[in-house]
């Protein structure tokens, strides 16, 4: 199956001294290795103000996550896992390998038309046919163009 | 008005008179026959004028006062942005109302692909804390 990414960012309370929020990561890098997931990245982001008080707190220290696996009972189990966690207040995981797979595809488009425009304007008799089928083939990515 | 009405028609007959001076030296009778065109033909000119006159009148439509109205344009077009993020809550928040609801697009000019992934975006923020769902009291 393909392999799919998760960015898994959780929240731990503001008071849980450092080696605590290693702790927690450590675990969580360990279940997601053991369960056959990769950890592309792993970044504290530190103490940060919440834009809403969980568990009557306003700070927590985040923690921010990437990993790719080809099991969704990875993410399943990582949940799991920081639900039972005591210092952590809050987790999301969100897949992203869609979005991103649609903003590499985005960004080809988007070059390839700028790589064909300079040619289109310079033989401008001479490639008529040529430039016409390129709008409609680039239907898709056309109200980026017109605001450019 | 009246006085845009006046002048105008003049002016039509003016410009197909060429063309009727063209099928005019056969006969007395073609150049009868040009008049009897610009009465159909006349009519035509007039809705011309109608049409440069409904043209002001389409913004005058809108709230009866001309505004100049500055056209939005969709931020997320103009940076070329393929993908939103969600952890970056100092883009999002601007689309967001002092108390945590999210702009329309009427109100920014974000075009409405943008619009969804903003939305989208958004709400996860939401979820872990990074934008407010509500305002606090």
């Amino acid at each position: 199956m393909e392999e799919r990414q998760y960015e898994l960012i959780f929240i731990c309370r503001p008071d849980t001294p450092e080696p605590d929020v290693d702790k927690v990561i450590s675990t969580i890098e360990h279940a997601a290795t053991e369960k056959g997931a990769k950890i592309e990245k792993t970044e504290k982001w530190g103490r940060k103000r919440m834009a809403y008080r969980v568990q009557r707190l306003r700070e927590g220290f985040y923690v921010f996550m990437v990993l790719r696996s080809s099991h969704g009972e990875v993410v399943k189990e990582l949940e799991r896992r920081l639900k039972v966690a005591d210092p952590v207040m809050k987790y999301i995981t969100v897949r992203v390998d869609e979005e991103l797979k649609r903003q590499d595809k985005l960004k080809r488009h988007r070059e390839r038309r700028a790589a064909r425009r300079p040619r289109k304007t310079v033989p401008s008799a001479a490639a008529p046919a040529g430039p016409a089928p390129a709008p409609a083939a680039a239907g898709g990515s056309e109200p980026a163009a017109a605001a450019s | 008005m009246a006085d845009e009405q006046a002048p105008r028609p003049p002016a039509p007959p003016a410009a197909p008179s060429g063309p009727s001076g063209h099928s005019g030296p056969p006969s007395g009778g073609g150049h009868s026959g040009p008049p009897g065109r610009f009465g159909p033909g006349g009519p035509r000119p007039q809705g011309g004028p109608g049409g440069p006159g409904g043209r002001p009148g389409g913004p005058a439509k809108r709230g009866k006062r001309n505004f100049v109205r500055k056209k939005k344009v969709c931020r997320f077009c103009v940076d070329k942005s393929d993908y939103i993020d969600y952890k970056r809550a100092e883009i999002l928040a601007p689309f967001l109302q002092e108390r945590g609801k999210i702009l329309p697009r009427r109100m920014t000019g974000t075009c409405s692909r943008h619009q969804r992934w903003l939305t989208v975006a958004i709400k996860r923020a939401q979820n872990i804390a990074l934008l407010p769902f509500a305002a606090e009291l």
